[in-house]
């Protein structure tokens, strides 16, 4: 039998398990629900509790929104900046550096964090871009930048693989001329001159003549490369005072095929192959000695997996939390329920049951719960959106707010835990005695 | 009228929080139908005797019978569902649900009665409410004199049409003119349909419209007086 459930339940769409799931979680809250309001309309007395306590209530439903709201946006955080950082590796199939940090490599040809990193050599540059499998091999020259964007050496071919189509303008074509990220700060026709380096260690004027024309602006990609400046790898090398990369009559367009004895080196090459299966075998193939190749959305799914176990634990920091903040609000309900003791008492001396004088306590206990928690979605998206925002600000990852189902499960499964609470302060209030109450 | 809920108090004692006896009543007897005030000065123990006829008195021990039906016997459940069907009850300071109107504090008990009777019962509590020369509107009764809130009151106890009020001082916080009309409204309504009415009152205005006084005092109901007294 529960191996027909299973069976049945693998053959649910993904959606329908998360609303059977959402629906499970908050079934206990409606059955209780159910049984204590059999019969009864307490709404209009809840009403008025509600209303005559309304700066309390608001205060018990805003303490839960926020304990709530915790827990929504921390899952909803972790999952747009998860979502973010793929999106923005997306198109970087396979990276070829010189042996190191994979992460290290990644940050830097990927997200652009600047590093000085070994060079690979013509040699190599060329084993790769002649391999049978690959239909893309593009040297990423980091290392220079023109105010905070980074000023990357490329090729014609990555910009037309990073952005499609451009935004406006066109491709570079002469050794100065840019195409620039979709929020760089620069328009069609400025002209600017790249420090050596990046960031405070950057040396102005250290390429003082070499000046670039922007010529093209890529669209946004909502990843670090919108804010990047993209050069022909043969200026970079220029700049520097190296060979291009072209043998002295070459008399051609900028480009491969390149001279390995005229190749000063890239300290990251990206690799794309033909199919999707063939990048295995060009990772095997050029993980040896002198290379290091990586996947850097594997690298990615690595870093996401040992952050998925911080995530678990501030889950559970965020649950006990939660749980904290409601027994807080349901021990100041057992206070409150004495304030409206003496209507309480009113409705056992007009002959109400017991059990609607319970109902009456829980249905006041749930309504600033079920408020609470609602209230808490808004204030998770809210939170995520803010933060969401500055993140992007700051590391240029598009990272975008959203509400899926594992939060809506979380505040399921809150307000069936913290509506069963809820009737502890309404067996509180029942064992009050009636007549003292009554008394003028 | 038949005697079906006439009341027979014997041998009633009530205990207080420290077990000793705050009230002893050796005998009292009302016949269905009857209006009764209990007077006696402060502390003397009538309220406690009011809410032990009520069924709402913890440790008592005696017969309280309302008809055949002893309400000292009974549990908890089944004294709350008699009082449910056969009490009406009326307080010194009212104790409305403020922030409700008029109607939805009248016809309290709707809801927590029985689906088939809801609509009896907020009949009656509209038809009482128009008696007493109030409407029935959304206004929430916070705003209402001490005067127009005891008539809600009123209409409250009503509601179920009961066969017994009970009120405990139910002039006390009135002005005078205002308690001899809300006297002369609860008795008249009581009279009318056979109702048995028993108010504690300090306040002669009640004693006068009675049938009968009887005192309590120290604790112990004493010798019966006439009305007039």
């Amino acid at each position: 039998m529960p191996d027909a459930v299973a069976d049945l339940w693998q053959t649910l769409p993904v959606m329908a398990q998360d609303i059977a799931w959402f629906v499970l979680l908050l079934l206990p809250a409606l059955v209780v629900g159910i049984v204590v309001l059999a019969g009864y309309r307490p709404f209009a007395l809840v009403g008025a509790i509600l209303w005559r306590f309304r700066w309390t209530s608001l205060l018990f439903v805003a303490l839960i929104a926020v304990s709530v709201g915790i827990g929504v946006g921390l899952i909803a955080q972790e999952r747009g900046l998860r979502q973010g950082t793929a999106r923005a590796a997306d198109k970087f199939d396979l990276i070829v550096t010189a042996p190191g940090s994979e992460v290290t490599m990644m940050m830097a040809a990927v997200y652009l964090q600047p590093v000085d990193a070994p060079l690979l050599s013509g040699a190599v540059y060329n084993e790769i871009a002649s391999h049978d499998r690959v239909s893309l091999a593009a040297p990423i020259a980091f290392g220079d930048s023109y105010r905070a964007a980074p000023v990357i050496g490329t090729t014609a071919d990555f910009v037309s693989h990073l952005s499609g189509d451009l935004a406006t303008g066109r491709l570079f074509a002469t050794h100065g001329e840019a195409v620039i990220g979709a929020r760089v700060a620069l328009d069609i026709g400025d002209s600017f001159e790249p420090a050596h380096g990046a960031g405070p260690a950057a040396e102005e004027g250290a390429h003082a003549g070499a000046a670039y024309t922007v010529v093209g602006r890529m669209r946004p990609s909502g990843s670090p490369w919108d804010k990047a400046i993209l050069v022909p790898v043969e200026a970079v090398w220029a700049v520097h005072g190296l060979p291009d990369g072209h043998g002295p009559q070459h008399e051609g367009a900028l480009g491969p095929p390149f001279d390995a004895d005229y190749f000063p080196g890239t300290p990251a090459i990206l690799v794309r192959a033909e199919e999707l299966w063939a990048n295995y075998a060009l990772r095997s193939d050029f993980t040896r000695a002198d290379t290091m190749a990586f996947f850097p959305g594997a690298v990615l799914a690595r870093l996401h997996s040992l952050l998925g176990d911080v995530r678990q634990v501030m889950s559970v920091m965020a649950i006990v939390t939660q749980v904290l903040v409601t027994a807080g609000v349901l021990a100041g309900l057992v206070i409150l329920t004495r304030l409206f003791s003496r209507r309480l008492a009113l409705l056992r001396a007009l002959g109400a049951p017991r059990r609607f004088v319970f109902a009456v306590v829980w249905s006041y206990a749930a309504a600033l719960i079920g408020a609470g928690a609602a209230l808490g979605i808004g204030v998770g998206v809210a939170a995520t959106a803010i933060i969401s925002r500055v993140v992007t600000a700051r590391t240029d990852i598009l990272v975008r707010a959203s509400l899926d189902w594992p939060e809506l499960h979380l505040v399921a499964g809150f307000v069936s835990l913290t509506v069963l609470l809820a009737l502890v302060p309404a067996f509180v209030a029942l064992n009050r005695p009636v007549a003292p109450e009554l008394r003028a | 009228m038949d005697d079906a809920l006439a009341l027979t108090v014997s041998d009633l004692r009530v205990l207080g929080d420290d077990g000793r006896a705050i009230l002893t009543v050796p005998h009292l007897a009302v016949p269905q139908g009857a209006a009764i005030g209990i007077r006696g000065p402060s502390g003397a123990g009538k309220s406690t005797l009011l809410f032990a006829l009520a069924g709402l008195a913890s440790r008592a021990s005696g017969r309280v019978a309302w008809g055949t039906t002893d309400i000292v016997a009974m549990g908890e459940g089944d004294r709350a569902a008699f009082r449910r069907e056969r009490i009406g009850m009326i307080f010194q300071d009212f104790l409305l649900f403020e922030e409700l109107g008029a109607l939805a504090n009248a016809s309290l008990a709707a809801s927590f009665a029985p689906r088939r009777r809801r609509g009896a019962i907020a009949r009656q509590a509209g038809a009482t409410l128009a008696r007493l020369g109030l409407a029935g509107g959304a206004r929430a009764v916070a705003s209402f004199s001490g005067g127009e809130r005891q008539r809600v009151a009123v209409a409250r106890a009503l509601s179920t049409d009961p066969a017994i009020i009970l009120a405990d001082e139910p002039t006390a916080s009135l002005d005078r003119e205002t308690a001899d009309r809300l006297v002369d409204d609860l008795v008249a309504l009581a009279r009318e349909t056979g109702k048995t009415l028993i108010a504690v009152s300090h306040d002669p205005a009640v004693h006068r419209r009675m049938d009968r006084l009887v005192d309590v005092v120290d604790g112990t109901l004493a010798a019966e007086a006439p009305a007039d007294a």
